[in-house]
């Protein structure tokens, strides 16, 4: 059994792409995530509002879309994205 | 050396079927008993340690011992018990019932053995009279005995030991002793035969054990016996018959003692119906009738004595009844020599008085005879040449000079008493009359070596005087003077005084006391003891100068010196007015000195020269004496005659060989003593008047030593006279003859003397039996502490005999100095015997061959009645056997108390070491238990030696001890071992008395019998720690519940005493609701009862807890419940249930000390609501509940008072003591800290009360374990999660502590189970006050990282170590741990 997660694609106003995931994320469903970014392209806001765990797993994921990521956090997952270093590579905004 | 394995078998068998090794002979006897089929203990294969341990001691004893084991009290015993008890009923007795064995004293004994059975205390019975059948008939018996306890392996008597020493031989020889010793006690030797037997009859009835009735017949003249003494019978008996004609052998026989043959006569028919009994309950069955010998002559009569029926007649019985006749038929014998000597004594002092009146009447009648005598011989030895008949003939003419010069004298007296004395007074020239006198005696003088003056000048006119009275005057004083000195010279002076004519005699001899002096002229006196030439002289001469200077009117005086001599001075009026005109002659006849030759033959005879042709015989050198043509027969007699008179020595000597004696002679006393003292004499006839020593002296000196004071002495005396001979008689001679005596009275007196001798001899013979017969071993010490005098008993006891005598001090059985402790004692005993006049004590001594003795040693200080002297007489009991029973007992005991009080196995070894030393006075005591290989285990009163250490000669001795025999003592000169067994395994036991101590038989066997009990007492020890374990065991079995819910700790402590395993008890119940019921209680009392309590109360408790979930309602069911149950009541118990989730928890306390709640902030709650009665102290009454909230983080401790409670200590001083405890431990996980609260609290030697603990933390512990796959990440999560919320922590924490969680389980996921997909990952989390612990670990190998293709593998180890303060990662060989903390801010 995979850990709950909900992933909604969907577009800004301003026709950024945007993912939005709910549930927990660890490395039985990082795969979806990943699935989830790949079918988008250019810059994409993801938001994680509604994740309440994060671990290096998804952090693995969301690595090699950095740069063209907008993430929308919680600050239970400030801690994590710090102390990984995503949060300097990427514009985090907070939920 | 014997390696243990090889050892086993062989302490298999000895345990086994070698039950009765210790002894061949009883042992076969003991294994023949059919122990299974005929007593209650079964096959000895079976028998328990203590049994077998006993029955081997039993066996190798050397004491007699007998036991008794079991519900019937199976009879066992040894050897000596066989040998000195047991008698015909060996072996019968083996196995048997004791109450069987011995039935005919059970009721004397059965008391004893059941306060031995029902106390356990030890029993002494000393010299108890028991009447046993063991040799056919009812015997009386007596013994000294203990018994003590026997107990089997669990401490219970079952049994008795009976350490036995008969003393039947001692009691009834004490007893018979005392008789024997009572009818020598007469103090009066002579009285008359009724007063003698009077006397005997009393000390006979004394005795009615041995002698129940005695009668003593006396053979009349026609041969007829009349009853002379009863005793124990009424006069009017018919067995009392007062006349049996002769030959009678009706009611007594008297022909068989008439021919002086003993018989024995049963006691049947009519007669003898009405018997009294003595002491005992029945009448004698037969009598002895002994006859009452006469020394060379028909018996005096017989004795008829009663026999006691519970003796056997024995020698020793029979000897005494001999013994009894023996002293009655020699009182009967010197009665009638005393009567018959006292018609002897008058018939002498009517004879004396006639011979004095026939010699005063007829002495000049002498005269005539000798004058006839002499003429003839005068002639014949001028005529004779033949040397031999000359010789002869010179000794019949000197005597009849004496004779004539004596009977001269004597008549000189009548006449002069009678007033007729016909003097003539003739005027002489008194000068040359007294210098002529003197010079008769010159050649006797100068031959005697003395220088002779005579100084007579002229007188200027003539003096009167009878020149034949004179010649008497001057020759007597001469003839003194010679007599008394032996230097210096003679002086004979004539001279004018105040008108007087004066002649002086004076000489350097030995002078005359002082005392003496007035006494000086009495007539007969003699002065004693003075040392002369001769003792021969009347006494009469200065006696008759005094009465012949008075005569002629004048008078004699004497000065003396003693020592420097004698001066006599006469004084004589000149002219003749002062005499009878009519005896005054006017010219003066011529003169001759006529009388002077028989003074002057006498006073050569006592000079050095003359007697070489009488020398005396010398003693020792007359071996061949009775080559004198008499015949050597058995009447020959070696008679010694000490005489200074060399003529009546010879003849005297003639006399006696002639009569058929051996004869040697001696010339004074001293001579006489010194050749009674080397050489044994029948007879010693000796002159009552003999220089140096006289014969009353002699007497006195022959009977002051024991070893001549039996030697008869005759003495011989020219002093006639009752009171002369009464003298010489009380002075210790057996008779006393007057000289001048005639042969055959002084054979006929030499032959009583002789006979009297033998019948002395008889007494001493007796004396001799008395002591002998003695049991005890007797002697005599002189004032000096010299032994002189000992019986047979002595050699026996002491093995040193009569030869050695006299012993003087040190006595050779003294202890070696060497044995110094030994040694004080008796030297301090020594002088106590020395110093005080009687007193008893216990000595240890040696025994000539060297073994020891311990002896109760008797003393009386007692004035010999021979010889006046004090002296010590006294006995040795020996006491060895009872000294070191009484010795044993106590060691025993000792050893007994020191193994009860041990708690465990090594504490009783080391008190029993500290008790052997104690008993032994040892330097030190080890014991070295060979428990596993080679090296043994070492125990020492000496701190605890390491074998390594030893000196090797020490581990050869333990080694060689440990191949030796079990409970078989080897001793060398510096101690003592023993081997035994021990629960670990053979146990040597050293004991170092250090140097020349010696180890006697008595201790080995001490030791022996002491290593059985240890060794038994230490298998007991060893049973007890094993039950004491094993109680521990169960308690702990019953205690521990198999799975302690999560978040408790528990502990149970029994006390340190032994077995006090008890009543507190903790438990824990999941209950059906998911709550925990918790349980703590204490139950009164201690042991196995109160834990069997425990059990029940804990059981229901539990059971009540499930069916209704409240702790009020299960402690009010449980009150109803210990109600029921004995020991129950009073139970305090706290109960609770705690919902582990919310820490909520409800309890109710039935009388229980309160909860302890410490919180994360640092403070304390006692759970003191809900507090009530403990259990069923008030059955029915309604209990209250008590509720609170466990918070986050908090720890919860119950526990029963042992942890808290001490004496003098209030219990809130226990309470802070055990919160203080839990703050300390709070970052401390619980089961830790129950050790630490369990130790912190404790008190210096252990808990003296059980304790129960009871410790949670709330929350309990988070533990998981799940499939190694992603899928389980999220449940994980989601319990984690749960979990960390009941902790209260803040939610940045727990996020945290969500996340590094996560990490590590993705780990052991991803790279531990790579290969091996399905393994299962082990998930704690435990939160302690302030931090929190988790640990994940998985059976799996991580791989080396590999950064470039697991750069977010990476990346989760780096969150983990940033999100936690420590993360420890350790790889083992069968998983990898990761171990993660976090403090709690």
């Amino acid at each position: 059994m995979t850990t709950a997660l909900t992933l909604t694609h969907g577009r800004r106003p301003d026709g950024t792409g945007l993912v939005t995931a709910v549930g927990e994320i660890d490395m039985s469903n990082a795969g979806e995530l990943a699935a989830a970014l790949a079918t988008t392209a250019g810059p994409l806001v993801l938001d994680l509002t509604g994740v309440d765990y994060l671990d290096s797993a998804g952090l693995s994921v969301l690595f090699p879309h950095a740069e063209r990521l907008q993430l929308v956090t919680n600050p239970l997952l400030d801690p994590v994205l710090t102390i990984s270093g995503l949060s300097d590579l990427t514009t985090v905004h907070g939920g | 050396m014997t390696r243990s394995e090889d050892a086993e078998p062989e302490a298999t068998a000895a345990a086994g079927s070698d039950v009765f090794g210790a002894d061949t002979e009883i042992g076969r006897d003991l294994a023949l008993v059919d122990w299974a089929a005929t007593t209650p203990l079964g096959d000895p294969e079976g028998w328990p340690q203590s049994l077998r341990t006993t029955v081997s001691i039993l066996l190798s004893s050397k004491f007699s011992m007998w036991m008794a084991w079991g519900p019937e009290l199976t009879f066992f015993c040894n050897a000596a018990y066989r040998r000195d008890t047991l008698g015909r009923k060996y072996p019968w007795a083996l196995g048997r019932p004791a109450s069987q064995v011995w039935a005919e004293i059970w009721s004397d004994i059965s008391p004893r053995i059941d306060t031995v059975l029902t106390t356990g205390e030890a029993t002494w019975d000393q010299a108890l009279l028991l009447f046993v059948e063991r040799s056919g008939y009812l015997e009386e018996s007596y013994h000294t005995f203990s018994y003590s306890p026997l107990r089997d392996d669990a401490g219970l008597v079952v049994g008795m030991l009976c350490v036995v020493s008969e003393e039947t031989e001692r009691v009834i020889g004490e007893r018979r002793m005392a008789t024997l010793r009572d009818l020598g006690s007469d103090p009066s030797v002579v009285r008359t035969e009724q007063e003698m037997l009077d006397f005997a009859c009393v000390q006979l009835s004394r005795n009615p054990h041995d002698l129940p009735f005695t009668l003593t017949y006396l053979f009349q003249d026609d041969g007829s016996a009349a009853l002379a003494a009863v005793t124990g019978l009424d006069d009017g008996h018919p067995a009392a018959e007062k006349l049996l004609p002769a030959g009678s052998e009706t009611v007594w026989p008297t022909g068989a003692p008439a021919r002086g043959e003993t018989v024995l006569t049963p006691l049947d028919g009519a007669t003898f119906a009405d018997l009294p009994t003595g002491e005992w309950a029945e009448a004698p069955f037969q009598a002895m009738v002994v006859p009452l010998r006469q020394q060379g002559g028909a018996p005096y009569g017989f004795m008829v004595v009663g026999l006691n029926r519970y003796r056997d007649l024995d020698d020793g019985y029979r000897g005494f009844v001999e013994l009894v006749a023996g002293h009655v038929a020699t009182g009967v014998a010197s009665a009638r020599s005393y009567q018959a000597q006292q018609r002897r004594a008058e018939e002498l002092a009517e004879l004396d008085r006639a011979k004095t009146t026939f010699f005063s009447n007829i002495s000049h009648e002498f005269r005539t005879p000798l004058t006839l005598i002499m003429g003839p011989v005068e002639e014949l030895r001028h005529r004779l040449t033949d040397e031999a008949a000359r010789a002869e003939l010179e000794v019949i003419h000197r005597n009849g000079l004496r004779l004539g010069k004596l009977v001269n004298t004597l008549l000189d007296f009548s006449r002069i008493e009678a007033g007729r004395m016909q003097a003539q007074y003739e005027p002489v020239d008194l000068a040359a009359v007294t210098g002529e006198l003197a010079s008769v005696f010159r050649s006797a003088v100068d031959r005697a070596g003395l220088d002779f003056r005579v100084v007579c000048p002229p007188l200027p006119e003539p003096v009167f005087v009878d020149r034949s009275m004179w010649e008497k005057v001057v020759l007597n004083l001469l003839s003194n003077a010679l007599k008394f000195t032996f230097d210096g010279s003679i002086r004979v002076a004539v001279g004018i005084e105040d008108g007087m004519a004066v002649v002086t005699v004076d000489d350097t001899g030995i002078g005359v006391a002082a005392q003496e002096m007035p006494r000086l002229f009495e007539r007969f006196h003699r002065i004693e003891n003075a040392r002369s030439r001769s003792n021969e002289g009347s006494g009469i001469g200065l006696a008759l100068v005094k009465e012949l200077v008075g005569l002629h009117g004048g008078d004699i005086g004497a000065t003396s010196a003693e020592g420097r001599g004698t001066s006599f001075t006469i004084r004589l009026p000149f002219g003749s007015a002062h005499l009878p005109a009519d005896a005054v002659l006017a010219e003066a006849g011529p003169g001759s000195a006529a009388m002077a030759d028989p003074f002057v033959q006498e006073a050569l005879r006592w000079l050095p020269g003359e007697q070489s042709t009488t020398m005396p015989v010398p003693v020792g050198s007359d071996a061949n004496a009775s080559a004198d043509g008499q015949d050597a027969g058995a009447e020959q007699a070696h008679v010694l005659v000490a005489d200074d008179n060399a003529d009546m020595r010879e003849y005297l000597m003639r006399l006696l060989r002639g009569a058929g004696h051996r004869v040697s002679a001696v010339n004074d006393g001293r001579q006489a003593l010194r050749a009674v003292r080397a050489q044994a004499f029948d007879l010693v006839i000796s002159d009552v008047m003999m220089p140096h020593m006289d014969g009353l002296a002699l007497v006195a000196a022959l009977r002051a030593d024991s070893r001549t004071a039996s030697v008869p002495v005759l003495l011989l005396s020219a002093r006639a006279g009752q009171e002369a001979s009464i003298e010489g008689l009380r002075a210790g001679a057996d008779d006393y003859l007057v000289k001048p005596f005639a042969a055959a009275e002084l054979l006929a007196r030499v032959r009583a003397n002789i006979e009297l001798a033998r019948l002395r001899s008889h007494h001493a013979r007796w004396r001799t039996a008395l002591v002998d017969s003695l049991q005890e071993a007797f002697f005599v010490c002189d004032e000096d502490g010299a032994v002189v005098e000992i019986n047979t008993a002595f050699t026996d006891i002491l093995g040193y005999g009569p030869e050695g005598l006299p012993y003087r001090p040190v006595h050779p059985w003294w202890p070696d100095a060497t044995d110094s402790e030994a040694h004080q004692q008796v030297s301090d005993a020594f002088a106590l015997l020395l110093g005080s006049t009687k007193g008893s004590y216990t000595i240890p001594i040696t025994h000539r061959d060297g073994h020891r003795l311990w002896v109760t040693a008797t003393f009386n200080q007692v004035d010999d009645p021979d010889t006046g002297r004090r002296v010590t007489v006294g006995t040795f009991r020996d006491v060895t056997a009872e000294h070191y029973a009484i010795q044993r007992e106590s060691a025993l005991a000792a050893l007994g108390t020191c193994l009860a009080r041990a708690t465990s196995l090594p504490q009783a070894l080391a008190g029993a070491l500290d008790e052997l030393k104690k008993i032994w006075r040892a330097r030190w005591v080890m014991a070295a238990v060979f428990d596993h290989g080679d090296e043994p285990t070492l125990t020492s009163t000496d701190g605890t030696p390491r074998w390594a250490e030893l000196p090797a000669g020490r581990r050869d001795t333990l080694n060689s001890l440990r191949q030796g025999p079990i409970l078989t003592p080897a001793a060398d000169p510096t101690g003592a071992g023993v081997l035994l067994e021990f629960p670990d395994g053979p146990l040597a036991l050293w004991i170092d008395l250090g140097e020349n101590r010696p180890f006697t038989g008595e201790d080995q066997l001490l030791l022996s019998l002491l290593a059985g009990h240890l060794a038994q007492g230490l298998h007991r020890a060893h049973q007890f720690d094993q039950q004491r374990e094993t109680a521990i065991a169960l308690q702990r079995a019953i205690l521990g519940p198999a799975q302690l819910p999560d978040g408790f700790a528990v502990r149970y402590e029994p006390a340190t005493q032994p077995l006090e395993v008890g009543g507190d008890w903790y438990d824990t119940v999941g209950l059906p609701d998911g709550r925990i019921g918790i349980v703590v209680g204490d139950c009164v009392g201690r042991g196995l009862e109160a834990a069997s309590v425990m059990g029940q109360l804990r059981s229901a408790c539990r059971a009540l807890l499930l069916q209704d979930a409240s702790p009020a309602q299960t402690l009010m069911a449980l009150d109803q419940f210990a109600a029921g149950v004995p020991g129950a009541v009073c139970t305090t118990v706290f109960c609770g249930v705690l919902n582990a989730d919310t820490g909520q928890l409800t309890y109710s306390s039935a009388g229980h000390p309160p909860g302890i709640l410490v919180h994360p902030d640092g403070t304390t709650r006692l759970l003191e609501d809900g507090r009530s009665l403990p259990l069923a102290v008030r059955t029915g009454r309604q209990r209250p509940e008590g509720t609170c909230v466990i918070a986050a983080r908090s720890t919860l401790l119950l526990y029963t008072d042992g942890l808290v409670e001490r004496r003098r200590r209030p219990l809130s001083a226990g309470i802070d003591q055990a919160s203080e405890a839990l703050q300390d431990g709070r970052n401390t996980a619980v089961d830790e800290l129950a050790t630490d609260v369990m130790s912190k609290l404790a008190p210096v030697g252990g808990y003296d009360d059980d304790v129960a603990l009871l410790l949670y933390r709330h929350p309990a512990p988070l533990e998981m374990t799940f499939p190694a796959e992603s899928s389980q990440l999220a449940p994980v999560r989601k319990s984690l999660r749960s979990w960390l919320d009941q902790c209260d922590l803040p939610p940045t924490t727990v996020q945290n502590v969500l996340v590094a969680a996560g990490e590590a389980c993705a780990n052991a996921i991803e790279h531990g189970h790579r290969d091996t997909p399905g393994e299962t990952i082990h998930f704690r989390a435990e939160a302690y006050v302030d931090n929190l612990r988790l640990t994940i670990a998985d059976t799996g190998r991580w791989k080396a990282p590999e950064p470039e293709l697991n750069t977010h593998r990476g990346r989760g180890m780096r969150l983990m170590r940033a999100l936690m303060q420590h993360v420890t990662v350790t790889p083992g060989p069968s998983g990898t741990t990761v171990d993660m903390h976090t403090r709690i801010v």
